[in-house]
């Protein structure tokens, strides 16, 4: 049978899971010519894959292979930064840059900030509480996540607006917002941007450190294994970057699917408790990543395909998260899900760094957010995903704070 | 005292194979094994049981 071959197709970006579960049925390891690469969807394969760092390499940060030689020389430093990403790194640079960032994301070091997490949500919604509507986007699931982790960073508050600008724009270029002509250029001049901003930072916290994380970045390695200033402005970067972003979707995402789902919307209300799982289960059924992609670094097979040298794979965690062949009626939200082995957040050596921290960001998000307005309804409006091949993020999330009877 | 993996947990981070190399192992299905329960350095075992991003290391003291 014949499979669509267009990712970025309307119905594909606003119904991910019918597309993905025809290719895991039809075609479980597909080539696409659209996609330039191999499209991954089983459980099995994806977890395999994400594992397998030996031979699925995460470094990938390559100019496009569509841009022409003059578009290659004007992104070099774009390029730069983001070739300094852990995330597109493999062993052993990723393992050194990893290990020194890990300790302000662990779980007990996370716990430690939750009462202050709380009292930055609780912020948040004293101000939503003046208006009988809201963007849960713009007014709470963006605003919390930076809020957070420009705190933990070290960042003035008021920078806030700058930092989601240099975000957004830098968002085109990493998740593929193929609908924007001039996203390069965007991100190029923002990451620029934001560049001279944490260098600026950083230096002054290393001629005066505070007790805070971009403090630590800029005086870690000092010791033996040193890291250059151009490591240690990307990490700050990624940090600011990877601590918002992503979290934003996991709470609007989460609250859409309740919102959708009355039953499950009631018993989370009934029950509070529930809340940790049902993360797990907004993780899983409706997840911030749809997609990420590794290059294979040597000929290999994969669901029975043959997998050449340097071909790239998409590996769908959002076909993952509902392949029947590992959890039970995958397409039923479940808050009460046991177990949930979904990968939301990766697997193996990538597994994501700021997962504890974006799980109670995201408990504490919704658990108060439901608390505060009980009545909350969505908005009777079409329902916008922005056209990304990797994430999966509402435009807005416009809802109405009382109720409709008010 | 006596350290195992929660099998439900582990991701396969491989943080505690960086942190404690002598103890920690990655097994063929991408998770961690104890591979050797006599090994020194308890420090090593508690920062990486501490540093888990899933907290899958488990130790009980006896």
């Amino acid at each position: 049978m014949q499979i669509q071959d267009n990712l970025m197709d309307p119905s594909v970006i606003s119904d991910p899971y019918t597309y993905f579960a025809e290719i895991r049925t039809n075609d479980p390891v597909h080539w696409s010519d659209d996609f330039g690469g191999w499209i991954v969807t089983r459980y099995e394969d994806v977890a395999f894959a994400f594992q397998d760092q030996t031979r699925f390499s995460a470094e990938r940060v390559t100019p496009s292979r569509k841009a022409s030689e003059k578009k290659k020389k004007e992104l070099a430093s774009t390029y730069n930064v983001l070739s300094h990403w852990m995330v597109f790194n493999d062993p052993p640079k990723h393992t050194r840059l990893r290990l020194l960032v890990n300790k302000a994301f662990t779980p007990s070091a996370v716990e430690k900030i939750k009462p202050r997490i709380v009292e930055i949500s609780n912020e948040l919604l004293d101000e939503m509480a003046n208006n009988e509507k809201a963007d849960i986007i713009k007014d709470y699931a963006y605003a919390l996540p930076i809020l957070v982790i420009s705190e933990m960073l070290g960042l003035p508050k008021n920078d806030r607006d700058k930092i989601k600008k240099w975000s957004d724009d830098l968002m085109l270029l990493v998740f593929g917002a193929v609908d924007v002509p001039d996203r390069h250029e965007k991100a190029q001049k923002s990451l620029q941007e934001m560049y001279d901003y944490l260098h600026d930072i950083a230096s002054k916290r290393r001629e005066n450190p505070q007790d805070d994380l971009i403090s630590a970045i800029a005086f870690a390695g000092d010791g033996g294994d040193k890291l250059t200033t151009d490591e240690i402005i990307s990490t700050c970067s990624l940090l600011v970057f990877g601590g918002h972003e992503t979290t934003t979707n996991l709470i609007a995402n989460g609250m859409m699917s309740l919102l959708t789902h009355p039953q499950a919307y009631k018993e989370l209300k009934d029950n509070p408790s529930l809340i940790s799982s049902a993360v797990e289960e907004f993780l899983r059924y409706e997840g911030p990543s749809k997609a990420m992609i590794r290059i294979a670094k040597e000929d290999l097979e994969l669901g029975g395909k043959k997998i050449k040298q340097n071909e790239r794979l998409l590996l769908v965690q959002a076909s993952a998260n509902r392949d029947p062949a590992k959890f039970t009626k995958p397409d039923k939200l479940d808050i009460t899900r046991h177990p949930n082995q979904h990968l939301g957040f990766g697997r193996g050596i990538h597994y994501c760094l700021g997962a504890p921290l974006a799980r109670v960001e995201g408990e504490i998000a919704i658990k108060q957010l439901i608390q505060r307005f009980p009545q909350m309804t969505l908005e009777d409006v079409q329902i916008e995903w922005q056209p990304t091949i990797i994430n999966r993020a509402l435009k807005r999330l416009p809802v109405t704070l009382r109720g409709t009877s008010s | 005292m006596r350290v195992w993996i929660d099998k439900e947990k582990c991701v396969g981070s491989a943080t505690c194979t960086i942190i404690a190399p002598n103890v920690f192992d990655i097994n063929e299905d991408g998770q961690a094994v104890v591979a050797n329960n006599e090994a020194e350095g308890i420090n090593d075992i508690n920062k990486s049981a501490d540093n888990c991003p899933v907290q899958a290391i488990v130790i009980e003291k006896k």
